[in-house]
C-alpha cells in the first residue's frame, strides 16, 4: 500500500471527481426529459445552463479530478513515496483547480454563463467564469509540475535507467496536456477576460475558436490517455501476462505527443476563415494521429490472445472464452474498448474534411462523443474505481459490491447504446446539436426524425434514464468503498493496484529522451498553426461584441 | 557449427483476425457516410 498522504491526496481528487459526476449525470437526465417535453424547468433554470453544467462537469471537471487521483496513485506506487514539496505543490495544485471549479460552477448556477463547454465567442459569459476556468487550467499545470518533480527526482537517483512503463506514460500525458493548454490559457488571458470584464469592446472570434481547438482536441487525448494507462499497465495484470511489448507501449505513447495537438483545424472544416490548405494540412496529421490507436487495439487482442492461450484456448477464438469474465476489473474495461471500436471510427469520419459535412453540428457529434469520452474514458474509469477506491482506503470490495459493479456496467451499456444510438442517426438525418429541441415551426421534415423506434425522444429519455441510474449506481459504490465498506484485516482482504510486469530491456532509450519529442511536437504545431494564425491575427476581422442570448 | 533452434512462434492468428474485423467496422461506416454524402 502507497503512504498514508499518497493516498489521501488522491482520495479528495476522487472525492471531488465523483462530486461533479453526480451533479453533471443529473443534469444529463433533466436535458433528455426536458426535451422530452416530460419536464418544465423553473423559471431561473433554463437549458442551456444545465448543458453547460453536463458539460463542463463531466467532460472536463470528473475527468480532470479522476486522473489526477489515478497519477498520485500510481506514480506513488511505481515511483515511491512523494517528498514533502511535492506533496506540497500537489495540494496547492488540487486548491487552485478546486477553487477555480466552483467559481465556474457558481456562474453557471446563476444563470451567469451559459456558453456550453466549449465557451464560443461571441457568447459572452461573466468575466468570473473565464477566471475560473484558467484557474482550473493554471490548478492542474502545478498538479503536474509537482508529479514531474517526482519523476525527476527518481529519475536522478537511477541514472541510465527507463522509468517504469505507468510513470512514463504519465510523465507523457503531462507534457501533451501543458503543451496543449498553451492555447487555451493564451486565449481566456488575453481574449475572453479583458473583453468580458468590458476593458476592450470587441473580440476576434476566429482566433478564439483556433485557439481553442488548438486545445480542445489534445483535451481528448488528455481524457483518453488515462484510459489507455489502464489498458496497457492494468489489464495485463488482471489477466495474469506481462505488457505485450513495452517499446510499442512507449512509442504508441510518444506519437500522441507529436500528433494529438497540431489537428485542431479538424473541429473547425465548415468555417471560413481558415484557407483549405491548412484545414488539409491538419487533416492529414488527424489521421496520423490514428496510428498509436491502432497500435493500441493491435496490441489489446495481442494480450487477450496470450492471456487466454495461457489459460488454455485452443483454436482461432477459444481463447476469447478463456478471459476472466466474472472479474468485473476486467469487463467493465473491456466493454468499455469494445465501445471505443465505432467511437473511434466515427472520429475517421468527422475529420474527414468533405464528409464533416454529413455530420458536423449534428446530434452525431453528440453520440460520438458519448462513445468516446462518455464510454471508453468514463467506464474505464469505472472500472479503475472498483479497485482504486478500496486500494486507497483499505476496504473490502465484497462480492455484493463486485455484482453491484456489474450492474451498473451493463445498465451503462444498455442505457448507452439506446442513447447514442439514437443521437448518431438522429444527426445523420440532419437533428442538430448546441440546441434545445426544435421542430423548426413543426416542419414535417424536422418532425419526421423523431418518428422512428430508435429516434424518438422516449427511447433517449428510457436510454438517458438507465444511465442516470447506473450513475447513482456508481456513486453508491464509491460512498460504499469510500467510507462504509468494512476495513480489510485478513491477508486476503486487502484490495491490490493491479500493474503488469513490462519488459524493458530491448526498449531503446530514445524513446524516454523527451526533448526529441517536445522538439518534433513544437516544429508540427509550427508547421500547422505558424502562419494560420498569424493571417488571423494580422488580416483580423472586424472583431464582434459580445452577445447574452439567454 | 552448432544450429539453434528457432523459438517458436507466438500464435497470434486470433489477433490478425480480429485487428482485421476492426478496420472492415471502420471502412464499412466510412463507406456508408461516404455515399450518404455523395447521395446528398
Amino acid at each position: 500500500m502507497i503512504a498514508a498522504q499518497d493516498r489521501k491526496l488522491a482520495l479528495w481528487n476522487i472525492g471531488v471527481a465523483y462530486i461533479a459526476f453526480l451533479i453533471g449525470t443529473l443534469c444529463g437526465l433533466l436535458q433528455v426529459f426536458i426535451r422530452n417535453d416530460a419536464l418544465q424547468l423553473p423559471s431561473w433554470l433554463d437549458y442551456y445552463q444545465i448543458l453547460t453544467a453536463h458539460g463542463v462537469l463531466l467532460a472536463l471537471i470528473f475527468t480532470t479530478y479522476f486522473i489526477f487521483g489515478f497519477f498520485v496513485t500510481g506514480m506513488s506506487k511505481s515511483l515511491g513515496s512523494f517528498g514533502p514539496k511535492v506533496l506540497l505543490y500537489s495540494w496547492i495544485g488540487f486548491w487552485v483547480t478546486t477553487i477555480g471549479t466552483v467559481m465556474a460552477t457558481v456562474m453557471i448556477i446563476s444563470g451567469e454563463a451559459s456558453v456550453l463547454y466549449t465557451f464560443y465567442a461571441p457568447l459572452k459569459a461573466s468575466g468570473w467564469y473565464y477566471v475560473g476556468l484558467a484557474l482550473v487550467i493554471v490548478g492542474t499545470w502545478i498538479s503536474s509540475f509537482a508529479l514531474v518533480g517526482h519523476y525527476v527526482v527518481w529519475r536522478k537517483a537511477h541514472k541510465g535507467e527507463l522509468s517504469p512503463l505507468f510513470a512514463f506514460m504519465t510523465i507523457t500525458t503531462i507534457i501533451m496536456w501543458i503543451i496543449a493548454c498553451l492555447g487555451v490559457v493564451a486565449t481566456v488571458l488575453f481574449q475572453y477576460i479583458p473583453w468580458a470584464f468590458g476593458w476592450v469592446d470587441t473580440i476576434n472570434v476566429e482566433l478564439s475558436r483556433s485557439l481553442f481547438w488548438y486545445f480542445g482536441h489534445p483535451l481528448v487525448y488528455f481524457w483518453l490517455l488515462p484510459a489507455y494507462m489502464a489498458w496497457y499497465v492494468i489489464v495485463p495484470k488482471l489477466l495474469g501476462v506481462k505488457v505485450f511489448s513495452d517499446s510499442l507501449a512507449r512509442l504508441a505513447f510518444v506519437l500522441f505527443i507529436l500528433f494529438s495537438i497540431p489537428v485542431g483545424f479538424h473541429h473547425q472544416l465548415t468555417e471560413p476563415g481558415i484557407s483549405n490548405f491548412w484545414k488539409f494540412l491538419q487533416v492529414v496529421l488527424t489521421f496520423m494521429v490514428i496510428i498509436p490507436s491502432l497500435l493500441t487495439a493491435f496490441s489489446m487482442f495481442g494480450t487477450f490472445e496470450r492471456a487466454g492461450r495461457k489459460n488454455g484456448g485452443q483454436g482461432l477464438f477459444g481463447w476469447f472464452t478463456k478471459l476472466p469474465w466474472k472479474d468485473v476489473r476486467f469487463t467493465s474495461i473491456f466493454v468499455a474498448m469494445a465501445f471505443f471500436i465505432p467511437g473511434g471510427a466515427g472520429g475517421i469520419i468527422n475529420a474527414s474534411f468533405q464528409l464533416n459535412e454529413v455530420v458536423h453540428n449534428t446530434m452525431w457529434i453528440v453520440g460520438h462523443f458519448h462513445i468516446t469520452v462518455g464510454t471508453p474514458v468514463a467506464m474505464t474509469f469505472m472500472g479503475l474505481t472498483f479497485w482504486l477506491v478500496p486500494y486507497l482506503t483499505g476496504r473490502k470490495f465484497s462480492k455484493v459490491m463486485q455484482k453491484l459493479g456489474f450492474i451498473q456496467i451493463i445498465t451503462w451499456t444498455i442505457g448507452m447504446l439506446l442513447m447514442s444510438t439514437s443521437q448518431h442517426i438522429l444527426g445523420l438525418l440532419g437533428a442538430p446539436r448546441r440546441t434545445a429541441y426544435t421542430g423548426y415551426n413543426n416542419h414535417p421534415s424536422a418532425l419526421e426524425w423523431f418518428d422512428g423506434i430508435l429516434t424518438n425522444h422516449v427511447t433517449m429519455a428510457v436510454g438517458g434514464s438507465i444511465l442516470f441510474l447506473s450513475a447513482m449506481l456508481l456513486i453508491y459504490i464509491v460512498v460504499m468503498t469510500m467510507f462504509l465498506s468494512p476495513k480489510a484485516e485478513l491477508e486476503a482482504d486487502f484490495v491490490e493496484f493491479p500493474m503488469a510486469d513490462s519488459d524493458k530491456e530491448h526498449t531503446p532509450k530514445f524513446l524516454e529522451n523527451w526533448w526529441i519529442w517536445i522538439g518534433i511536437a513544437f516544429a508540427l504545431i509550427i508547421i500547422a498553426y505558424a502562419i494560420p494564425l498569424y493571417g488571423m491575427i494580422h488580416h483580423a476581422p472586424p472583431g464582434s461584441e459580445g452577445f447574452k442570448t439567454w | 557449427m552448432k544450429k539453434t533452434k528457432p523459438a517458436k512462434e507466438e500464435n497470434l492468428k486470433g489477433t490478425f483476425v480480429s485487428v482485421m474485423s476492426v478496420g472492415v467496422i471502420i471502412i464499412v461506416m466510412w463507406v456508408v457516410v461516404y455515399y450518404m454524402y455523395v447521395a446528398r
